[in-house]
């Protein structure tokens, strides 16, 4: 047994921290398509020789659950056939992949002969081949109408490409850029194996080894301590997400029983509504990375992210439901199911941890514009992550965050920036800006949600909507009130209106139609009449509650020409009974 | 005579050095309403001590080299200027939403930073320029004239015009701006096409808010400085140092304020490659706990490291600035409870007024200073040298009534947990800077400045088990030092998009050509001549069709021949060193964004004097002993006090002890012995470290 130095496990698990935070900033600083380089859509991760998670950048957590469980897989599926500069890419959501969009590149790391641990990333690919440029396809009824799969393929063997399967996968994608993108995620993990390589050989494996395994311990002492603060139960929470995509009224509900017995803590989503006969489905690691992050919302948030800290959580996710639907469904939507899965959860646990659960969040409703830029004859792909951005729930003592957008991101992804956007798409912005009034009122108050206008420009484009929130709105918490729906309008040039549906697809968008989307708020907590008054006069002063709200739902009276309080009238509101 | 001086939150600090390598230390509480007040106060000290006039000690004084933390203190806490935001109708909250961040991703309670800018003073401008700069939309000069209508009312006293593409298109920015300058004198005003015409919406509006934000304080500042000079009639040079490690002319520094955002932290690594060099380490830390904020700089190589992408407690710069991590810990820091029952420490301070409230100013929220008193580790007799008579009574009963009652804690249980929370928050950020460019603290020298430094060093070292520690003798002034040893830097940045093996030989030679002109002129106005200067020439490349760049060093001589193939070469093993690949082997083109251009201005360093060998016994410098709070023990004991002055080149102590000079206390725990260097230095180590710590030092006995 080695001798353990306690700073020195620190000092890795500070390390593995800093790496995977270079191989992000790699994949930023190189790729191309706007969702990588601007919005941030991927994940990057260390894991060690069978696989267990060492350390993660997650800014889009809802990648992030899945590198893990497909490392196990690309183990098992090689066994001793992986070698020093290998390269491996996986995408398929039947082998623990999460979304078909969302391509992994694992890279194993050896220390002379000896694997020692791998590198790798997932980034959302601006195109992944299937029936509909960008990936998103309502009207897929099964994967191959999606996406092309990869359960798993070796791009490099012993550090040589292998051109004809390297070919045949682009062959297969409509984007080129999508190959440079992967090119820059393979040289993400170059920077991760070079890392890992250095501080093995600087501490030596058995050092390494034994204080990555105390590392995995003392986390999932610290994981299980928080678990047990949590009062022992089972509790139940349901939540309803509204059309398929196929069937106009349709809904479907995700049920979860979440035991806490002792240290360990169990969700379990059986009883949740069957899978749906179109790409509304999630698949077993989006909605296992939809469970831990809205959990990991609810501990402790300084807990390193490695082995240790899943070991207390065990999932029971059955096939054939809407959250992992059996092969060969469609399930491209199925990362964005997490808003609805992660409300049953937080209204399992809300009654047992009050202090610790937030209000209801907004949930993500996205768009995907598609098309030619004729200044530069190219396609474009766009998310538009920054009009997606609604506000979160508040939490007691604690405003929601605003525009901080879908609780799977939780503020990990970003807008793109104005210029670059006008830049990497012929689209022109008009507004984006914070949406008065659009939170719920609480003693603390619903982050707010946002408004984004912009004019398309483009050729041939194509706008594919996914998301929710048009039919129930966030719910407050403890008295407080709920946020606003989502909306999304396009005005033609002609003047003629289209109202997208949640999960819509729509070819011939003309140019110089202008996209209009409002993002709602987050729900309030606590009652809105015992919020400190300077704090409603602040919000009033920078118009992000109205006169008329804040009258009526936090009883402050404002005099509109000197904005200042009426002391008078405001006793007067907040004394009345309610 | 030279003199570096360093305008804390708190203190002011001196160095005054002379040509035959001598050089003395001065300090003076900061005047923040005015800290130039502070800053003649030290010039007329020293003339005193001289007995001169000041008028006639100036005479003699050839450079004086300034560093502010005055717009970093307004910043981090939130005093700047009341400021105003001109920007395109539709994305006036792009200052706020930072993108829609949220640093800690898991963390519900975790808040967004309060803007520079208020939303109801961030104006919408009907105008629209497309992603060339073309005009899509003339600007609505009424808008701008309801915003001055705003202003004025208002009392705004800054304002900053960022419109969308405008690094494209000056044209409406200046328009709105000449209607500013006609209809509100005086206003302090930043154009960001002007300031940073670079592409980046965000980047540009954070960047250009955060300069006018902290404009006017430092106008103000420099301005009254100026006139007081000028009022003693002095001629020498007068220089300011900026973020980026080298100094310019306060011209220059008062219409670029954000250039000094980091000013004065950035003298700390350049100094600690000073000190540091003469034990033989190319390596170290270098931290500055002061009276606000406290320092943390990585050094490798003897070059600190610089970066574009800076912030600011959450607020992008995107200047070039060397990567020093600052966070809101000092001697001045409050100790207070949050809305959950937890003691916190800071990012508040009680600066120099009122000040801690030990030093009976009218201070009445308990500091890190009265924490430190109260168990031991300052002298309220001793303090300033005893200039300032530290209230011991009041400090208890402040840290008893506000903390310790509501705790349910004894005084010295609230006392040491404010002495260690502290710690632990500038422990964080010392990891912060070494882990971040993948180093391991432990295997750098811990370089220990600012007054309140040394007396915090020790816990913050074994917190992070590095075993060497170096204090310097002038540790409270390590910046002003610093800033003595920087030299004259101006950077220039053009843009030049093109692919680089087809840009245009005249072009790109005449761009380098007009910055180098440019800089030679700053640099004669300076006092230096252009075979004294040198010139540091680099590229922003990238392959075509990526969206960052990366900087790439390219030498004169392939300037002068425009040899892109060169230059291209040196960029391919970058990127793969960067980020894990290059695209040479498939020959992919390499293209230009922008050039960059930093002439420098080599000035003359101070030299200090070596002292003579005096072997082992400090006991000549012993004073007396004290009680203090061992944190490790979780008691009081009574330890030795030195006085650090009357320590000389070969003198050992073991800890625990005191070692008091006149503005500084360094607490040497039980782990760590002492060893004085050649030039008074102190150097901690612990004692399995001896050989290595030691033998660099004695070295030098002859």
């Amino acid at each position: 047994m080695e001798k353990i130095d306690k700073v020195l496990v620190s000092i890795l698990q500070k390390r593995f921290k800093s790496i995977v935070e270079e191989m992000s900033i790699a994949i930023t600083m190189t790729t191309r398509s706007p969702i990588l380089c601007e919005a941030q859509d991927f994940v990057t991760g260390l894991y060690d020789a069978k696989g267990k998670m060492l350390e993660q950048k997650e800014n889009l957590p809802i990648l992030s659950f899945s590198l893990g469980p497909v490392c196990e897989h690309i183990l098992r599926y090689y066994g001793d056939d992986i070698h020093e500069g290998d390269v491996i890419f996986h995408n398929d959501v039947f082998s623990m992949g999460n979304q078909n969009n969302d391509v992994a590149v694992y890279k194993p790391i050896f220390h002379g002969d000896t694997l020692v641990g791998w590198a790798a990333c997932k980034g959302h690919q601006a195109d992944i081949g299937g029936a509909v440029r960008g990936g998103y396809n309502p009207r897929a009824t099964e994967i191959w109408q999606e996406a092309l799969r990869i359960p798993p393929i070796k791009v490099y063997e012993r550090g040589k490409q292998r051109k004809d399967v390297w070919d045949l996968i682009f062959a297969n994608i409509r984007l080129r850029m999508v190959e440079e993108d992967l090119k820059a995620q393979i040289g993400s993990c170059v920077v991760g194996e070079r890392a890992i390589q250095k501080l093995v050989e600087k501490y030596g494996l058995d050092v390494f080894e034994a204080h990555k395994r105390y590392l995995f311990d003392a986390t999932e002492k610290m994981m299980r301590a928080e678990v047990r603060s949590i009062p022992p139960g089972t509790y139940r929470g349901e939540a309803t997400g509204y059309y398929d995509g196929h069937n106009p009224g349709s809904k479907y509900t995700i049920r979860v029983k979440v035991t806490v017995e002792g240290d360990g803590i169990t969700f379990d989503f059986t009883g949740t509504d069957p899978q749906t006969k179109g790409f509304v489905n999630g698949t077993f690691t989006s909605s296992a990375s939809a469970t831990m992050l809205t959990f990991l919302q609810m501990v402790n948030p300084d807990i390193p992210h490695n082995d240790g800290m899943v070991r207390p959580v065990r999932m029971i996710i059955p096939e054939g439901t809407v959250v992992n639907a059996a092969y060969p469904a469609a399930t491209t939507y199925g990362n964005h199911l997490c808003p609805i899965t992660a409300s049953a959860i937080m209204r399992a646990l809300g009654p047992v941890i009050p202090d610790r659960v937030t209000a209801e969040w907004n949930s993500l409703l996205c768009s995907l514009t598609t098309g030619i830029d004729p200044r530069k004859a190219e396609p474009y792909v766009d998310i538009c992550f920054m009009g997606l951005k609604g506000g979160s729930g508040a939490i007691k003592g604690c405003d929601g965050y605003d525009h901080i957008g879908m609780i799977d991101a939780s503020g990990g992804v970003l807008d793109q920036d104005y210029e670059m956007f006008e830049q990497q798409t012929p689209h022109l912005i008009l507004e984006h800006e914070l949406w008065t009034d659009s939170a719920g009122a609480g003693e603390w108050r619903g982050g707010l949600g946002v408004t984004t206008r912009f004019k398309l420009g483009g050729e041939n484009n194509t706008l594919v909507t996914f998301g929710e929130g048009d039919v129930e709105r966030p719910q407050g918490a403890f008295g407080g009130k709920p946020g606003v729906l989502n909306t999304m309008t396009l005005t033609y040039p002609d003047g003629k209106v289209v109202k997208p549906t949640t999960k819509d697809l729509i070819v011939g968008v003309p140019a110089g139609t202008i996209y209009y989307q409002e993002a709602g708020g987050g729900g309030g907590w606590g009652d809105p009449r015992k919020r400190k008054v300077e704090r409603v006069l602040d919000d009033v002063r920078n118009a992000k509650v109205g006169l008329a709200s804040a009258r009526d739902d936090y009883g402050v009276a404002i005099d509109e020409k000197t904005m200042t309080v009426d002391e008078v009238a405001t006793r007067k509101l907040r004394s009345g009974s309610h | 005579m030279r003199i570096g001086i360093d305008v804390g939150g708190t203190f002011t600090d001196f160095l005054l050095t002379h040509d035959d390598g001598t050089s003395q230390v001065y300090k003076v509480l900061s005047t923040p309403d005015d800290p130039s007040i502070a800053t003649m106060r030290g010039i007329e000290e020293m003339a005193v001590d001289r007995g001169l006039a000041a008028r006639d000690f100036l005479k003699e004084v050839d450079v004086i080299v300034h560093g502010t933390t005055v717009t970093t203190n307004a910043v981090l806490t939130r005093s700047g200027a009341k400021t105003g935001l001109l920007t395109t109708k539709g994305v006036r909250d792009a200052l706020e939403m930072r993108r829609g961040i949220r640093e800690e991703q898991y963390n519900n309670r975790y808040e967004n930073v309060r803007p520079l800018v208020d939303r109801r003073y961030r104006c919408p401008v009907r105008e629209r320029l497309d992603y060339k700069g073309e005009v899509l939309a003339s600007i609505a000069v009424d808008d701008v004239e309801s915003a001055v209508a705003l202003f004025k009312a208002e009392g705004v006293e800054a304002v900053a015009v960022c419109f969308m593409n405008s690094f494209a298109n000056p044209e409406h920015e200046e328009q709105a701006a000449k209607i500013l300058r006609e209809k509100l004198p005086g206003l302090y005003l930043t154009v960001s096409a002007g300031f940073l015409p670079s592409i980046r919406f965000y980047d540009r509006v954070s960047t250009t808010a955060l300069n006018s934000y902290v404009g006017p304080i430092l106008r103000r500042y420099l301005k009254a400085l100026l006139e007081r000079l000028a009022g003693q009639d002095y001629k020498g040079v007068l220089l300011i140092m900026q973020s980026n490690g080298g100094v310019i002319s306060p011209e220059v520094a008062i219409d670029n304020a954000a250039v000094t955002l980091l000013s004065g932290p950035a003298g700390g690594p350049v100094a600690g490659v000073w000190y540091t060099a003469d034990q033989g380490y190319d390596d170290c830390i270098t931290t500055d706990m002061g009276g606000t904020s406290f320092d943390a700089a990585l050094v490798k190589n003897r070059t600190p490291f610089v970066t574009t992408v800076g912030e600011i407690d959450r607020l992008r710069i995107a200047l070039p600035m060397l990567n020093v991590v600052t966070i809101g810990a000092g001697g001045g820091s409050i100790g207070w409870i949050d809305e959950g029952g937890l003691l916190r420490m800071g990012p508040q301070s009680a600066g120099s007024k009122p000040g801690p409230v030990c030093y009976g100013l009218g201070g009445e929220l308990p500091t890190c200073t009265d924490a430190d008193l109260v168990l031991g580790y300052l002298d309220k007799d001793y303090f300033a040298g005893g200039r300032i008579r530290l209230d011991f009574d009041r400090a208890s009963r402040a840290i008893e009534d506000k903390l310790a009652k509501p705790l349910g804690l004894s005084l010295h249980e609230a006392a040491v947990g404010m002495y260690n929370l502290i710690n632990t928050n500038m422990a964080a950020a010392v990891r912060e800077v070494a882990v971040k460019q993948g180093q391991d603290p432990r295997d750098f020298p811990l370089v220990v400045a600012g007054g309140a430094g040394p007396n915090h060093a020790c816990r913050i070292a074994l917190e992070l088990e590095i075993p060497l520690l170096i204090v310097p003798r002038e540790s409270s002034i390590f910046c002003a030092a610093g800033m003595l040893m920087s030299d004259l830097k101006h950077s220039f940045v053009k843009t030049y998009a093109t692919l680089l093996a087809k840009a245009d030989r005249k072009r790109f030679k005449a761009v380098f050509d007009d910055m180098r002109k440019a800089g030679v002129a700053l640099l004669a106005s300076e006092g230096i001549r252009e075979d004294k200067a040198e010139f540091v020439y680099s590229l922003d490349l990238r392959y075509v069709n990526q969206y960052h760049e990366v900087t790439v060093d390219v030498s004169e001589a392939e300037v002068t021949a425009c040899d892109f193939a060169a230059m291209a070469k040196r960029f391919h093993p970058k990127h793969n060193a960067l980020f894990g690949y290059s695209l040479e082997a498939e020959g992919a083109p390499v293209e230009l964004i922008n050039i960059r251009l930093v002439t420098v201005g080599v000035t003359e360093k101070p030299r200090f004097s070596p002292m003579e060998w005096a072997g082992d016994d400090p006991s000549k410098a012993r004073k007396g002993r004290r009680s203090v709070f061992l944190p490790r023990e979780k008691r009081f004991a009574e330890v030795d006090v030195f006085d650090g002055f009357a320590l000389r080149f070969g003198n050992r102590i073991a800890g625990p002890a005191i070692i008091e000079q006149v503005n500084t206390t360094t607490f040497v725990t039980p782990e760590y012995k002492v060893l004085v260097d050649r030039f008074g230095n102190y150097t901690l180590y612990l004692p399995d470290r001896e050989d290595e710590a030691c033998g660099r030092i004695l070295k030098w006995k002859r």
